[in-house]
């Protein structure tokens, strides 16, 4: 089984900058497996996970300061929620089901649209390919050049092919997000 | 946790360093020497278990386009792949086999059996579907008129949809409680009749319940003698569902109820099929039932007693709870543990006057658990 570093390494990791929150932003489309991930990230059973109607959200807190995570529901109805979530973020994760191929158009509009926001101008990207583990998924590199992946050029950009239900391929998404959190100041 | 940063990671190729965003071709991650997917990676791409997989079709997974027909996969032919179906039209479709998970899009006069499905199963653009469905997530989008047997083990959601209506899983074939098993869903983690919609309507309602005893077989055929399916012996008999048949959310005959807990042991998924055999043929309802892990700390909490012997028979093993409801049902359900299961670990509600509170106690302690 693969080893995934949760949440406290990741604390360990960002020891070097104390005093601070730290916040990562789940978001993708419905049934994208941003929930899986969460729980992958917080080393908890993913057999029985709901369909999110609001969020979810997991922190942990070590040696003066806090990481949140926050899981959004995707559905279409509530993505214009996702806009009370973006204030603070310092990395967004997004999330992308890579076997539902009839979606991808949809998917790749709302991510577009994310990168527009002001709030979120520079913040570093970090995208999930999940679902490798199903038989029809597009492999990451499919899906960076039908996302257009290349044209972004305001932040720092990763995309990493994983399965949240094995959790192969977090570890090196989080290691990402590790090395590129933009720590801001308090104010 | 495990180690997060290995010596390896640390490695840097130095003209990478301190470099403002630029581009990046991604080239096809099976060469083994494709640029890292991003803007800035500082190792080499590493190689994960889909990359070194046999290479399968796409196709072998699918169903597309197809009209007037009687498809679908046979027991052992699916084993627990992906699977999906789109653009069929006067279809019968039977998945007899447990999988990982299915999409069914712009599918339109469709009968659809689903084997146990072991993530989601989610129905986009569909219209005028009666199927029989056991997953972990039920998910529907911009779906018109739909009749549902449900299993399943969380809340069912349906957005944009009308027309929608559930009731309880009821099915047999030979090799599906097995599918149930590899798909790890309970047979007892049914919340087939309480669906949450996102986009509900003032004034209307976008889903109902089904009207009990709703004949499975007149919704969805069996399937045709003539087909390649005629050698899986399908069954809709209410007694032999492989799911018990719960009265889920529908409105109770008798405000008496009995809690029912059987704990962990070699015969506790049959022994819960003979209590609900026994109580229905007495004339008693199965209300809702649940298989949950209980830790001791909760046990005070749930049964409302300091029992020593109870906290040591939840740490065996998941509990399965089942709530049946009738005039006289404590007393019947007493007499049937004393009679039918003397020997054997459970509990049973006490008297009639604190029964419900018994299942109160149980059911939201259940529904903490098992959500996030």
């Amino acid at each position: 089984s693969g080893e995934v570093p949760g949440l406290l390494s990741i604390l360990r990791r960002l020891k070097q900058a104390p005093e601070q929150e730290v916040r990562l932003l789940l978001l993708g489309l419905d049934n994208a497996g941003k929930t899986t991930v969460l729980k992958q990230l917080a080393a908890e059973d993913i057999s029985h996970i709901t369909p999110t109607q609001g969020f979810n959200i997991k922190s942990v807190q070590s040696a003066g300061f806090k990481l949140n995570v926050w899981d959004i529901g995707g559905q279409r109805k509530i993505r214009p929620y996702w806009r009370n979530y973006f204030e603070n973020t310092d990395v967004l994760i997004y999330v992308i089901d890579s076997s539902d191929r009839k979606r991808f158009e949809e998917t790749s509009l709302e991510l577009a649209e994310l990168l527009e926001e002001e709030t979120l101008a520079t913040v570093p990207l970090l995208i999930f390919a999940n679902k490798q583990d199903l038989m029809t998924a597009a492999p990451a590199s499919e899906l960076a050049e039908s996302l257009r992946l290349h044209t972004i050029r305001d932040r720092m950009w990763q995309v990493q092919a994983c399965s949240a239900l094995t959790a192969e391929g977090i570890q090196d998404g989080m290691t990402w997000v590790c090395r590129n959190i933009k720590f801001r100041k308090k104010p | 946790m495990g180690c997060f940063f290995s010596k390896k990671s640390k490695r840097k190729s130095p003209e990478k360093e301190e470099r403002a965003p630029t581009t990046t071709s991604a080239e096809t991650a099976s060469t083994g020497n494709a640029v890292p997917l991003g803007n800035n990676s500082e190792e080499a791409p590493k190689q994960y278990s889909w990359d070194k997989r046999e290479k399968v079709d796409p196709k072998d997974y699918m169903l597309t386009g197809l009209k007037d027909v009687t498809v679908g996969r046979l027991p052992g032919k699916l084993n627990g792949q992906q699977f999906v179906i789109q653009e069929c039209e006067n279809c019968n479709i039977y998945v007899f086999d447990h999988s990982a998970t299915i999409t069914i899009d712009d599918c339109v006069n469709c009968r659809i059996v689903l084997g146990p499905v072991k993530g989601s199963v989610f129905f986009r653009d569909c219209k005028d579907i009666k199927c029989v469905v056991a997953c972990q997530q039920f998910r529907t989008r911009d779906c018109k008129k739909m009749e549902v047997f449900l299993c399943c083990a969380t809340q069912p959601i349906i957005e944009s949809s009308t027309g929608m209506k559930f009731g309880c899983f009821q099915y047999y074939y030979p090799e599906l409680a097995f599918h149930f098993k590899d798909a790890g869903l309970s047979i007892f983690n049914n919340n087939w009749s309480n669906i949450h919609d996102f986009t509900p309507v003032s004034g209307e309602t976008n889903w109902s319940l089904m009207p009990e005893d709703s004949p499975v077989l007149d919704f969805v055929p069996a399937p045709d003698p003539e087909s390649d399916f005629k050698s899986v012996r399908v069954s809709a008999d209410p007694a032999r569902s492989i799911v018990p048949l719960t009265k889920g959310g529908r409105y109770k005959d008798s405000e008496e109820s009995c809690l029912f807990v059987f704990f962990a042991g070699e015969y506790t998924t049959a022994n819960a099929r003979k209590l609900i055999d026994e109580a229905t043929a007495k004339g008693f309802v199965l209300i809702q039932t649940k298989e949950v892990s209980m830790r001791p700390e909760d046990v005070k909490r749930v049964f409302q007693r300091d029992a020593d012997d109870l906290t040591e028979w939840i740490t065996k093993g998941p509990v399965i709870a089942l709530e049946m409801n009738g005039d006289g049902v404590v007393e019947a359900c007493k007499n049937i543990a004393s009679e039918v299961f003397s020997g054997t670990k459970l509990f049973v509600s006490d008297n009639k006057n604190t029964s419900s509170q018994d299942v109160d106690n149980f059911f939201n302690f259940a529904d903490m658990q098992m959500g996030l």
